[in-house]
């Protein structure tokens, strides 16, 4: 059956396909960068301190011979203080400087070119309503072209709801009485899915979209054609 | 199920109906239980009694009776989300959102605070050298406040108004606009009643650890838990106070029109802020104490005092502070702006300094030690590697840019469960354990305790470890549906699966409890061959266990009289120290408050007018009449 087969796929695909990991713009690609960076830095403090607790628990516990020792009493260690403040401080440099970059650049929202397509995606419950600058309009369905800058203005007319295409870039939240932008380029064609990441009432599992990125000429085409 | 009464369309949904089946079945046979084996002396011994001990046990036993409520809601949870597009009796939509919200809510403020307050009450104490807290009736006092805030929530679900707004309640879904009924004002009322009480145990731990330490042992000298509880109160009267003050500007907001966090003057962050400047402390004030707790117990069963004493008490010192000025790390979504975004991600990272710190001093005071594998040690080894991994977590989140990925995610939702069932909850389990001959007198069973262990630590990973990968394969948390295509069955599946081994090992910590109070036999003293001085003294302790003060000259002062084979010195004099005398005071002044509280969640003023009286009398009758007083006065006679 077709559904069982799902089941049995998903653990041998994920890793290579784990839809945050797989960005399709160079934004989300950042942000997957620094997932990774910041995962393999640290694994190494995760294999460091299993190694320790492995080592330890093993060698010290209590057996028949030791069972009457008393251990001596130690008071701590200097070098080994010092070793294990300064090194996680050196870790933490290596990911807070790129951290640092990368936030202010997904910060800078502001259109590179003239070129640049605006759309006002605005949340309500529980449906998204994509405005073209054109005045199309459409509910729970993105179409983009590929390739060419996108900004999104946020928007909300009630709740705060949270505009989430996890395999585009991160989210970013609509907020009744505050405009977010959030500015992206799209680069492999494709459908994708789209969702409302923040808790906003009875049907939040429910306000998902579709974004669809596709060449320039079909999205021009699209974009003329009556509602 | 529907029916008409007096003309209205009445809907009952049918777990409603159960809960109150099973309360109206349960109820009489508990009560008939109780009768039948003379308990109600016992119990009113324990509802009055102002004995830290008592207090203590109580605080416990409430907290996990709420921890099996929220308990289960989170099996209801995990078996809407078995498979996709899934059917659960009535758990989508509406019904899921409340479980969710009470879940979280009852186990952040009605189980982990309360829990280890309650370990503060049962330890703290005991290990300065006190003969009990420094305001024994504040302490009840605050006990009854907890216990009727968690009621006040806990009723919600039998009125078909559980709260439904998420437990951060954010604004303006929180606001009267978009969820009308009383739902919410449950939420409220609970939060207000039961955060006022814990404001009154911060203060109490504050003053009985500044004033009540026993002469010679020093702040340098005391063990690691009460240095802990000493932090976390000042975290607690710095941050409840902040949710006070949320609390009671959502309240104008819902029941009389205000527009804080709506509308052209308010604005729906300012509850963001307010909630986290409160929230994240919280999270702090839940884990400091459980890192106290496993200090003495990996010190305890290693017999070796822990590394680095000085490390370890300036790191929390420093996570306290550091706590205090991360909050808006929950905030990197809302468009603050890229500066302030990472000054908040770089004060978060500095948190992983002291954390690693002591996860070091940990595995270090273990080095060259004898470990002993007894139940309270298990949880403590369990909880390195498993808090290890929500703290590294931690860090992937706090990389701002990164965090627009990982924010309300699923990989959120592992995160935090890393960090407080690997530290709190696990904290709470061994403390139970550990400290059981103080608070009963018995000792738990090791081999049961084992078990609990094993199959609860095995479940714990089952259940969050894949919902890392679910959250970063795109599922946003609080979600009571995804699909097919979502390809994140497997993880749900294994995940609820999972779920149901906690659940389980639930029960046999239940049934070790039932088996060790069945059992008559007595805990010997010291039981686990101590380090400090709660088991210098017999268990269960008596009431006043330092009169003649115990004098210090270093710490693990009780382990160094046993090797050198010297008692501890005592003072001649002892010094005067509050006593405990029963009273219902505390109990009449909850029961006002629970009235107000009624009254202001159905906006019955004549209820809210009863209430008021009620609770305000209180302070009258506490003016003019201390039980205390006989006491004293014969104290008086005989000085004289």
């Amino acid at each position: 059956m077709k559904k069982w087969f799902i089941f049995l796929l998903v653990p041998f695909l994920s890793g290579c396909s784990l839809r945050t990991l797989n960005p399709i713009s160079e934004t989300g690609a950042d942000q997957a960068f620094l997932i990774n960076l910041s995962f393999g830095l640290m694994m190494f403090v995760v294999a460091v301190v299993c190694v320790l607790f492995i080592l330890f628990t093993v060698k010290y516990r209590e057996t028949e011979k030791n069972k009457t020792d008393i251990p001596k009493h130690e008071e701590g260690n200097r070098t080994l203080e010092i070793i294990w403040t300064t090194l996680p401080i050196l870790l933490l440099i290596g990911l807070a400087i790129p951290t640092i970059i990368y936030t202010f650049q997904v910060s800078n929202t502001d259109a590179s070119s003239e070129e640049a397509l605006h759309v006002n995606v605005v949340g309500e419950q529980w449906r998204w309503t994509f405005q073209y600058e054109n005045g199309k309009e459409t509910h729970d369905k993105l179409v983009l072209p590929v390739d060419q800058e996108v900004v999104f203005h946020l928007n909300s007319t009630d709740v705060i709801h949270s505009f989430w295409v996890p395999r585009l870039v991160g989210k970013r939240d609509a907020i009744p009485g505050k405009e977010n932008k959030l500015k992206v380029t799209p680069n492999e064609v494709g459908t994708y899915q789209g969702k409302c990441a923040e808790y906003c009432g009875i049907l939040h599992a429910d306000m998902r979209f579709v974004m669809e990125v596709v060449p320039e000429k079909e999205f021009e085409e699209w974009l003329a054609k009556e509602q | 199920m529907e029916f008409t009464f007096n003309g209205n369309l009445i809907i009952i949904p049918t777990d409603v109906i159960a809960g109150w089946l099973s309360a109206l079945i349960g109820l009489p046979i508990v009560l008939y239980w109780i009768t039948k084996k003379h308990y109600w002396s016992t119990i009113w011994d324990y509802a009055t009694s102002t004995n830290h001990r008592k207090v203590g046990t109580l605080y416990i036993l409430f907290s996990v009776l709420f921890f099996f409520r929220a308990g289960v809601d989170a099996l209801l949870m995990r078996t809407q989300l078995i498979t996709p597009e899934n059917q659960f009796w009535v758990f989508q939509g509406e019904k899921y959102n409340e479980l969710f919200t009470t879940h979280g809510t009852m186990m952040i403020f009605f189980v982990a605070t309360p829990i280890l307050i309650g370990l503060m009450n049962v330890a703290v104490p005991l290990q300065i050298g006190a003969n009990d807290l420094a305001f024994p009736y504040l302490n009840l006092v605050g006990f009854y406040l907890f216990l009727t805030g968690g009621t006040i929530f806990f009723l919600a679900f039998f009125f078909n108004a559980a709260p439904n707004m998420g437990w951060t309640a954010y604004a303006p879904l929180s606001t009267d606009s978009f969820t009308v009924g009383p739902n919410n004002n449950f939420y409220i009322f609970g939060l207000q009643v039961s955060g006022l009480g814990t404001i009154f145990a911060a203060i109490n731990m504050m003053t009985t650890i500044i004033r009540l330490r026993a002469p010679g042992l020093k702040l340098t000298r005391m063990p690691l838990f009460p240095w802990a509880t000493l932090v976390t109160s000042f975290l607690i009267l710095i941050a409840f106070p902040v949710l006070a003050i949320a609390l009671l500007l959502l309240q104008f907001d819902r029941l009389y029109g205000a527009t804080f966090f709506l509308g052209e003057l308010g604005h729906p962050v300012y509850w963001q802020h307010l909630f986290w400047i409160f929230g994240h402390p919280e999270v702090y004030i839940i884990a400091l104490p459980a890192f106290g707790i496993f200090s003495d117990i990996i010190s305890n069963f290693s017999r070796k005092n822990v590394f680095g004493y000085t490390a370890m008490v300036a790191s929390i010192a420093l996570i306290g502070l550091l706590g205090l000025m991360v909050w808006a790390h929950h905030m990197f979504t809302v468009g603050l702006g890229p500066f302030s975004d990472t000054f908040f991600a770089v004060a978060s990272m500095l948190i992983a300094v002291p954390t690693g710190i002591k996860v070091f001093n940990w595995l270090f005071t273990m080095r060259r030690g004898v470990i002993s594998m007894k139940a309270p040690m298990l949880f403590a080894l369990g909880f390195i590697p498993t808090f290890v991994m929500g703290g590294v977590t931690g860090v992937m989140l706090s990389s701002a840019a990164a965090d627009m990925q990982f924010h309300d995610s699923y990989f959120v939702v592992a995160h935090f469960h890393y960090v407080i069932v690997g530290s709190t909850i696990l904290a709470s389990f061994a403390g139970i354990y550990y400290w059981y001959p103080i608070m009963i007198g018995k000792k738990l069973d090791d081999k049961l305790g084992k078990w609990h262990f094993w199959l609860f630590l095995i479940g714990f990973h089952m259940t969050f470890f894949l919902q890392h990968l679910a959250g970063l394969n795109g599922m946003p948390r609080r979600v009571y549906d995804y699909t097919y295509e979502d390809g994140i069955w497997t993880y749900n599946f294994i995940s609820s699966i999972g779920a149901y081994l906690m659940g389980f090992s639930m029960l046999i910590f239940l049934w070790n409890v039932f088996k060790t109070h069945r059992n008559h036999k007595q805990a010997e003293n010291d039981p686990w061959d101590g380090r400090t001085l709660e088991w210098s003294i017999p268990s269960p302790p008596p009431e006043h266990p330092f009169e003649k003060m115990p004098i210090i000259n270093k710490r693990d002062m009780f382990w160094w009289s046993k090797i050198n084979h010297e008692p501890i010195p005592t003072t001649e004099n002892h010094r005067a120290s509050p006593i405990s005398k029963p009273t219902v005071q505390p109990m009449f002044l909850s029961a006002g408050l629970f009235i107000l509280s009624f009254g202001f969640i159905y906006g019955w003023v004549w209820m809210q007018l009863l209430g008021g009286v009620m609770a305000l009398s209180t302070f009258i009758i506490r003016a003019f009449y201390d039980e205390r007083k006989s006491a004293y006065e014969k104290e008086e006679m005989e000085n004289e």
